[in-house]
């Protein structure tokens, strides 16, 4: 064959890199996958249902929760009022906005006596860790402080953070009744059936308000 | 001297007082569960003389004003009934209870909550699709180049 034949160099060169990227690629995708929720730390869950602080602070009248800020896992998001759905799940802001929490509205506000609950997405499948990704992060005597619509700011410390299966959820210490201002903070978390598109547990952090 | 009777009087109110405070003090209701997701039961239970009748327990809370009668004599001797929260609005409820005879028996409160679990996460996407997606096309470009290719050469030779 003569020299003039071959095939150029440039074509050869290209077609190969064209297929050591490609391969390469294909074996990212095969190996590479979606981060998942940290877990509580061992140790980071006390008796919620009596807290660690001894000097809470005294009661708020209502008012409605509009700013969430968790300095020790970057949170920073606005709260919109939730409900329960038609199935009587509690209900989550719509996964377009999984950067705002949502304030289960039928409850007390935080800061009121008894405990208010926040929730808030894990992450989507469309755009993945959402605002409460990093909750199982959070060890005990980490503040939350909570604005609301009075402009005054509540301010909670962790005294325990849970995972719990859905099939087993803890009403009476999620909702539960009580003297004292308590939140109450709820995400998914544990295990993740893809088959399903869901997490096993729930992951629940418990705090007190503080002065 | 008048100090006398007034003091076994007042004896006599503190020692009666002290003997009717127990019983007094067990004229109330209790709501068990607490809290209840939507749809669960709740056992209303006073502590009324079954002997009285039929105690009526008031439930109010949001957008709920109804009366349930007392159905069974408790096991610590009171009157209680069963309350279905199917369809109840969310939210805390109060229970008074009046007795058979009229008198009242207190109150209490339980809350109706969310069902079960919250379904906050959808799980991230690794975003593996398109990273295949592209690692296909360009091993499907680089055969197709390959075979282009080979094929001049080919014709080259035969010729």
């Amino acid at each position: 064959m003569a020299a003039g034949d071959r095939p150029p160099r440039a074509a050869v060169a290209l077609i190969t890199l064209a297929g050591v990227a490609g391969l390469g690629l294909l074996a990212a995708g095969a190996t590479r996958t979606a981060p998942r929720p940290p877990r509580p730390a061992p140790g980071a869950v006390v008796n919620p249902a009596t807290g660690r602080s001894t000097v809470p602070a005294p009661p708020l009248p209502r008012a409605d929760p509009v700013r969430i800020t968790i300095a020790a896992i970057g949170v920073r998001a606005d709260v919109v009022p939730v409900a329960a759905g038609p199935t009587g799940e509690l209900e989550v802001p719509p996964k377009d906005r999984p950067t705002v929490a949502g304030w289960y509205r039928p409850g007390v506000s935080p800061g009121e006596a008894g405990n208010a609950v926040v929730v808030g997405h894990v992450d989507t499948r469309e755009t993945g860790p959402a605002v409460f990704f990093d909750l199982g992060r959070l060890r005990p005597g980490d503040r939350i402080q909570v604005t609301r619509a009075d402009t005054r700011v509540a301010t909670f410390a962790v005294d325990g953070v849970g995972a719990y299966p859905k099939t087993n959820f803890p009403t009476a210490l999620v909702y539960g009744d009580g003297p004292v201002p308590r939140l109450r903070l709820v995400t998914c978390g544990g295990p993740f059936d893809e088959r399903r598109r869901a997490y096993r547990d729930n992951v629940v952090v418990f705090a007190t308000a503080v002065p | 001297m008048k100090t006398q009777p007034v003091l076994v009087s007042a004896a006599l109110g503190v020692g009666l007082g002290t003997l009717l405070l127990p019983a007094a003090a067990l004229a109330d209701t209790t709501v068990s569960p607490a809290t209840t997701p939507v749809g669960g039961t709740v056992v209303l239970t006073s502590t009324c003389n079954p002997n009285s009748g039929d105690a009526i327990f008031r439930v109010t809370g949001p957008d709920r004003d109804q009366n349930v009668r007392s159905t069974t004599a408790a096991a610590g001797g009171g009157l209680s009934a069963e309350l279905f929260t199917a369809g109840f609005t969310l939210g805390t409820y109060t229970v008074t209870a009046t007795c058979g005879d009229g008198s009242s028996s207190g109150s209490a409160t339980f809350t109706v909550t969310p069902i079960g679990g919250v379904p906050a996460g959808g799980g991230a996407d690794a975003g593996n699709g398109g990273v295949v997606a592209a690692g296909g096309t360009l091993v499907g470009a680089a055969a197709a180049g390959a075979l282009v290719l080979a094929r001049r050469r080919r014709a080259a030779t035969r010729a």
